[in-house]
């Protein structure tokens, strides 16, 4: 906060030459004089708490930013305010223009603020140093003089020390020694209460005016008690000055000795400044590099927290994708429990259809063979009968054949349609079929067979039922059935066929028998629901039990069923339940 | 009454044969036996067809189904037909099951069976089905023909040729110009089935072909038709009068 007003003087009677550095010491403001003034704009701003551009105003100015106070105090001059807050501003806004150099807006600003403003005095000392910057000492001593009554009331001591030496130092300029050497006394007068820099430079001062005025004695006293004074302080440079001084008066007294001592105390003093300003630089160095060392472990930490974080989000996948993979892998056991389980249901079956194809085989391989041999060797035996003309014989023989070669004929028929439904490849078609028309179209193949056995055949369906069903197999299945009918007849034996009305959808046509019967275990037997054939009962006319079988599968597809009443030695009744054909009006 | 006309379209000599056969013994007349598909063409075109049996299976081809195919294309000229198939091969059964109204056989087949499918095919050709073989009706009415089952075959009678019909209960008497006869159907389907511009009814049970009226006396409520049938006429059905050109 000092400013310097290097004055270099040349004396006339400075033989030696010698360049005498005094420098005139002028005080704007004391750092601390205006303490009395922050705690009013403390007060100011306790008062105006919701201000929040004064507060930062404010704070910047004692914070000197002097860019920053300036665009707070404009904004809050922007606001609408009370006018001892405007002027507050408006001395923020001057103050710090004057701190930045531009004198001009400055005083400016500092003229918006009006009497009224209770430290106006601080205005006048503020534009009288303006003036002096510009070098206009009388404008400048006006104003100091306009503070200095204000001052002195306020009794602020460093305050009055300043304007004491500013007025000095302005009438020096002006060279109105008597005035100025008033006010420097003044000043040095005050001062001795504490040993302050500004005591010593008030000392220098006041030495440099006699100094100049050739005053020697008077001068080289202050000199000395300046010297004396900055033996107290710790400033390096005003050591360094008033040793400086004392040097060159010693000189221009002719005492070398003393003048010598005195430059080697002021080098000395040059080079503790040095080495302070060295220790500053470093200390400044060190104050840097542990910051550059801080900002680098706060890079470190930030990067540690940063692997921190990775560490922690990869942690977070990996556990989330452990816990995908867990439930995945759960999910697929799940699903391989559940495939061994259709593996395994599908292999059973198809053991079961492996089973039904070599029973297919043996059936192949034992009847059918069995049958075309006889056929064959039946037929050897007919052209062995043929050349003896035995005709009679010729025609039992025929017959015979003829009996083996249906029976063939139905076996591989059935073989054919089991193997097809087995395969999904029948063609299935239902259609409304008149049952009486059936049965008789069946019961015409087995005309020769029933006259064979001496069977009454009497079929006394009503000819008014209509079934809805797929007509081949339903021929399949009554063909099937007739057939065991005549095969587990006796001799002048009886089969019938008639219907039952139970159910109005459905129709029951029931193929009697007074055959030899069978056991309620056959029955159940052939009724279990298998796609296995049944075992072959060790007799031979039971058959290979593949016709029944073809006969459950194919009512079943025509969603019919069958049951079986039966009792051995008294007849068996095969009854079938069909869905009629809905009439439609 | 005059029989009824079947093309059968087989390779098979033997089978045709056997076909004719039972064919014959049941009154049908065979009016041909095509073995390829372009025979089976020029027999259709060439002569009146009442029914056609067709093999599936022309020369190891599905031609049969082919042939149903062309003919279902025509309008008007279809006709009632059976397939004959030894095969259950479910893609030829798809195919033909697009010609519709499709009724096939299976091979080997007795005589019952074929009548039965001949039956089935008239049937479900004229959509009156369940006729033949209910115990209520015996006839199908085309719009030409009656198909009248007689014994075990199929009889028809040419629509234009009758003069009247005279209904007694579930019978009706069909007199033509040569012949009288009785069927088995109800009033109320027969005169559903026949066209109502040409036969008009004059009495409660009396449904007479317009095109075979000589005379009307209206003094006797008497209508003279060809063949000089005197049938009467009540006053409730006059009405039909009123449409008739009249010459005066």
């Amino acid at each position: 906060m000092f400013l310097y007003d290097t004055m270099m003087t040349q004396k006339a009677h400075n033989f030696l030459l010698t360049f005498l550095f005094l420098p005139l010491f002028i005080f704007s403001q004391q750092e601390k004089g205006a303490n009395y003034f922050e705690v009013a704009i403390q007060k100011k701003v306790r008062s105006l708490k919701s201000k929040n551009n004064f507060n930062k105003a404010q704070y910047f100015f004692f914070k000197e930013e002097w860019d920053s106070t300036l665009v707070y105090s404009m904004k809050q001059l922007n606001s609408n305010i009370d006018i001892e807050t405007k002027q507050y501003c408006h001395y923020f806004r001057g103050y710090s223009l004057r701190k930045k150099g531009l004198y001009k807006q400055s005083s400016i600003e500092f003229g918006f603020i009006n009497k009224s403003f209770q430290y106006y005095y601080l205005v006048d000392n503020n534009i009288g140093l303006l003036f002096y910057y510009e070098k206009k000492f009388n404008e400048a001593i006006i104003y100091f003089l306009k503070a200095e009554k204000e001052i002195l009331e306020n009794k602020d001591e460093s305050e009055i020390t300043d304007i004491y030496t500013n007025i000095g130092i302005c009438y020096l300029h002006l060279n109105q020694y008597a005035k100025a050497e008033s006010y420097l006394k003044k000043d040095v007068l005050l001062n001795p209460k504490q040993i302050t820099k500004s005591v010593v430079r008030s000392n220098i001062n006041i030495a440099n005016f006699y100094y100049e005025q050739y005053k020697d004695l008077q001068a080289i006293s202050y000199f000395k008690k300046a010297y004396k004074l900055s033996k107290n302080i710790k400033d390096f440079n005003l050591k360094q000055t008033t040793a400086f001084n004392m040097a060159v008066v010693e000189e221009n007294r002719g005492d070398y000795k003393k003048a010598l001592e005195y430059r080697k105390e002021a080098e000395d003093l040059k080079d503790s400044l040095n080495n302070q300003n060295k220790i500053w630089a470093v200390a400044d160095f060190e104050k840097k590099f542990a910051v550059a060392q801080k900002q680098k472990q706060i890079k470190v930490l930030q990067v540690e927290n940063k692997l921190k974080n990775t560490e922690r989000n990869s942690l977070f996948f990996a556990a989330i994708g452990l816990l995908l993979i867990l439930t995945g892998g759960v999910y697929l056991y799940g699903q391989k429990v559940k495939n061994a389980k259709t593996i395994l249901l599908q292999k059973n079956k198809l053991d079961e259809l492996n089973a039904t194809k070599d029973q297919l085989f043996s059936i192949v391989s034992h009847d059918l063979r069995s049958s075309v041999n006889a056929l064959k060797t039946s037929n050897s035996k007919l052209s062995a009968t043929l050349e003896t003309k035995n005709y009679d014989e010729l025609n039992r023989l025929i017959i015979r054949n003829s009996t083996i070669a249906n029976g063939a004929y139905s076996l591989l028929d059935n073989l054919l349609h089991w193997a097809m439904l087995q395969t999904k490849q029948l063609y299935f078609h239902k259609e409304s079929i008149h049952l009486y028309s059936i049965i008789q179209q069946i019961e015409y193949n087995y005309k020769p067979l029933l006259l064979d056995k001496a069977i009454t055949f009497e079929n006394s369906v009503s000819k008014n039922i209509f079934i809805y069903v797929d007509l081949d197999s339903l021929k399949i299945v009554l063909r099937n059935l007739l057939d065991n009918a005549i095969k587990f007849s006796n001799e002048n034996g009886k089969i019938s066929f008639y219907t039952q009305e139970t159910n109005p959808d459905f129709s029951d046509l029931i193929i009697q028998d007074n055959g030899i019967g069978m056991s309620h275990e056959t029955i159940k037997e052939l009724l279990t629901d298998s796609e296995l054939l049944a075992k072959k009962s060790n007799s031979e006319i039971i058959g290979t039990g593949l016709g029944l079988q073809l006969c459950k599968q194919m009512i079943k597809k025509n969603s019919g069923t069958l049951n079986i009443e039966s009792e051995i030695n008294k007849g068996t009744k095969m009854i079938l339940t069909f869905p009629k054909t809905r009439t439609n009006g | 009454m005059d029989n009824i006309n079947v093309l059968i379209i087989e390779d098979t000599q033997e089978q045709s044969d056997a076909l004719i056969k039972v064919l014959a013994e049941n009154n049908y007349t065979i009016t041909g036996v095509a073995t390829n598909f372009t025979d089976a063409l020029k027999l259709f075109y060439e002569n009146t067809i009442d029914i056609i049996i067709i093999d599936v299976f022309l020369d190891g081809k599905p031609d049969g189904i082919t042939f149903a195919e062309s003919i279902n294309i025509i309008p008007n000229a279809s006709k009632p037909f059976v397939f004959l198939t030894s095969s259950q091969d479910r893609q030829i059964f798809e195919r033909a099951k697009l010609t519709k109204p499709f009724s096939f056989l299976m091979k080997p087949f007795n005589e019952l069976e074929i009548l039965y499918a001949i039956e089935m095919a008239v049937e479900k050709f004229y959509a009156q089905t369940n006729v033949f073989m209910s115990e209520e009706q015996d006839t199908v009415i085309s719009n030409d023909f009656l198909f009248i089952k007689k014994k075990n075959s199929l009889k028809k009678v040419a629509i234009n040729d009758i003069l009247y019909i005279e209904v007694e209960e579930r019978y009706c008497n069909i007199i033509t110009e040569k012949e009288k006869f009785v069927i088995q159907i109800s009033l109320t389907k027969i005169s559903n089935l026949l066209d109502k511009t040409k036969f008009v009814k004059t009495h409660r049970n009396t449904i007479v072909n317009r095109d075979k009226i000589e005379e009307i006396i209206l003094a006797d409520n008497l209508i003279i038709l060809k063949g000089d049938h005197k049938i009467n006429l009540s006053d409730t059905y006059k009405d039909f009068l009123k449409k008739m050109n009249i010459l005066s």
